[in-house]
């Protein structure tokens, strides 16, 4: 649980300093090769450069990166099984610590990966949102079959008369304890990015904030916030320090414009022009005598015309003269 | 009467396809080198019924108490579980090559575990995470999880994340009938390290230049292969009899 802990945090902060501390001891070597290594690679590969090997670690890097987010959003999932704390718990105003875990737990969550929450809590038996106590709904008619009617609100039809009526499976049906549980469930599937956690940058505000249902509700109640006035727009931009060469860093390292491990930039990019261009014309082969019989194939003389090439007595040529 | 002989066909019918599941469980096991009697092997369906199936012929009664006494609650599934020690001969195709570092390795294999779930549905990361804590206590080097239906995503992630072991997951009715036996599914042939050596040198190739098989091949996981390894096909050829070819496991 410890590790886990640690590399929640390690994913949480774009602080380089933190970044390090927490990660020092359990970096594997694979992601800061020592110069042994560096040098046992490129005496493997004869025709790798030092620029190959910087290549070749940041890739490593991402996919090690990758697979870190993956096994956090994984972590994640089961501990979002365990919520609601109490199983008392009232959907509608949760408590403000279940609130905040949830939210803060999904922001690496892409949708494919709630509806893997989803799924993972009606395999529990619970209500398919994660606030929610109560055990998801079951229907009569058995397991994985048929479709059910569902009909809303009377003038709801079309053109305002009667009712509509939406054929829904079952399965759609069974993840919730009830209609109000789907709604707020959905509301927060759709705030959340199709990004992926590692190709996320500082500028994708995009499900890092996330409001219940009723949050956004009472939101939109409250009348908009008034315009802020020029002074504060001053004091915000004086805050954020442009000057500052360590501010600048690291918002460049938040940007993902630099990394960790090449404080400069990604790779060291330098374009090289190929010397020969296109001046020469390429030439049509020319007839060798060795290709009279079929000449070599890929390097390998057949046998037969070997001998003959053996004993060059002028017997040689029959064949072309017949 | 009627009605009791449809049971009895069902129940029948329910507890041959689960004989079938098991048989292949033995065969794979013995197809990756661990050690199985002749008698597993050819397991008869009546000594099957006989040791696993409920008072009524059932696999498994939870799912009919409607029908039957609730004094008879058994899940003949979790009555099944197997354990199989590696051969010598997979030892030795299990061990790498000394180098320098490593003067005597050791075979990386050991003992294999076989669970067939019992849940019927809705198999997720609650079950897969009492597998995998069964796995690690027990100290096994591998092992194989079966279940009826297929796991959920999260389920699939979570087996893959004890270090050190494998855990491995089959649907029961992908185990119904042993595809190897199939006669189009050609030969597959695990080589030691040594020998990919002698392959690797005889060929003048390096193993990236080797044709590749996905370590999610159905042939690949029911051997159990890793990534890394070189697999010989053997195929029978209209023109030259037998034919070999190698494959890389990526």
């Amino acid at each position: 649980m410890d590790t886990q802990q640690s590399q929640t945090h390690a994913l949480k902060t774009s602080l380089p300093k933190t970044y390090a501390a927490v990660n020092a001891q359990q970096r594997p070597s694979y992601i800061h090769p020592s110069e042994e290594e560096q040098d046992k690679y490129l005496k493997a590969r004869p025709g790798a450069t030092q620029q190959h090997l910087e290549i070749a670690l940041q890739h490593a890097q991402q996919i090690q990166s990758q697979k870190e987010a993956e096994d956090v959003i994984l972590d994640r999932i089961l501990e979002l099984l365990e919520l609601p704390s109490s199983s008392t718990a009232d959907p509608a105003t949760p408590s403000q610590e279940d609130t905040m875990k949830f939210k803060t737990s999904l922001v690496p969550f892409r949708p494919t990966d709630y509806d893997n929450l989803i799924l993972e809590r009606n395999f529990e038996e619970s209500c398919g949102y994660t606030l929610c106590p109560r055990k998801h709904r079951k229907q009569k008619n058995g397991p994985g079959g048929g479709f059910q009617f569902k009909y809303g609100l009377k003038g709801s039809g079309p053109g305002g008369r009667g009712r509509s009526v939406e054929i829904v499976p079952q399965e759609q049906i069974e993840k919730w304890c009830s209609d109000a549980c789907a709604e707020r469930a959905l509301f927060i599937r759709v705030q959340l990015s199709e990004k992926p956690v590692w190709e996320r940058r500082a500028s994708d505000t995009r499900g890092t904030t996330i409001l219940l249902l009723e949050e956004a509700r009472q939101k939109r109640l409250v009348a908009p916030a008034a315009t802020s006035s020029v002074s504060s727009v001053l004091n915000d931009l004086q805050g954020m320090g442009l000057g500052n060469s360590d501010r600048s860093r690291e918002l460049a390292m938040e940007r993902g414009d630099t990394s960790l491990t090449r404080p400069d930039g990604r790779v060291n990019v330098d374009i090289r022009e190929n010397e020969r261009g296109s001046q020469h014309a390429a030439r049509a082969p020319q007839m060798r005598p060795e290709d009279a019989n079929g000449g070599s194939i890929e390097g390998y003389m057949p046998r037969g015309q070997r001998e003959e090439s053996v004993d060059a007595d002028g017997d040689r040529d029959m064949l072309d003269q017949i | 009467m009627d009605g009791e002989s449809a049971y009895s066909m069902e129940a029948e019918r329910e507890m041959t396809r689960l004989w079938r599941t098991f048989r292949t469980v033995y065969e794979l096991l013995a197809d990756r080198g661990y050690e199985v009697s002749d008698h597993e092997l050819a397991l008869p369906l009546d000594e099957f019924r006989a040791k696993y199936a409920d008072p009524l012929g059932y696999p498994e009664s939870s799912k009919r108490v409607h029908i039957a006494n609730k004094l008879f609650r058994n899940n003949s599934r979790t009555k099944m579980k197997i354990q199989a020690r590696p051969t010598e001969t997979m030892k030795m195709k299990y061990t790498p090559l000394p180098s320098k570092a490593n003067p005597n390795p050791q075979p990386d294999c050991g003992t294999i575990y076989v669970d067939f779930c019992p849940d019927a549905s809705g198999v997720g990361t609650k079950q897969i995470r009492a597998f995998n804590h069964l796995v690690d206590e027990n100290n096994f080097h591998t092992g194989i999880f079966i279940t009826q239906t297929p796991i959920s995503p999260s389920a699939v992630r979570l087996l893959s994340t004890l270090p050190g072991r494998i855990c491995e997951h089959f649907q029961e009715q992908d185990l119904l009938v042993n595809i190897t036996r199939h006669e189009l599914v050609p030969k597959h042939v695990l080589l030691s390290p040594e020998e990919k050596g002698k392959l690797l040198e005889r060929y003048r190739l390096k193993e990236s230049q080797l044709p590749r098989i996905q370590i999610s091949d159905s042939v690949a996981r029911y051997l159990g292969l890793r990534r890394g390894q070189v697999v010989k096909i053997i195929r029978k050829s209209e023109t030259a009899g037998r034919y070999a070819s190698y494959r890389w496991v990526i």
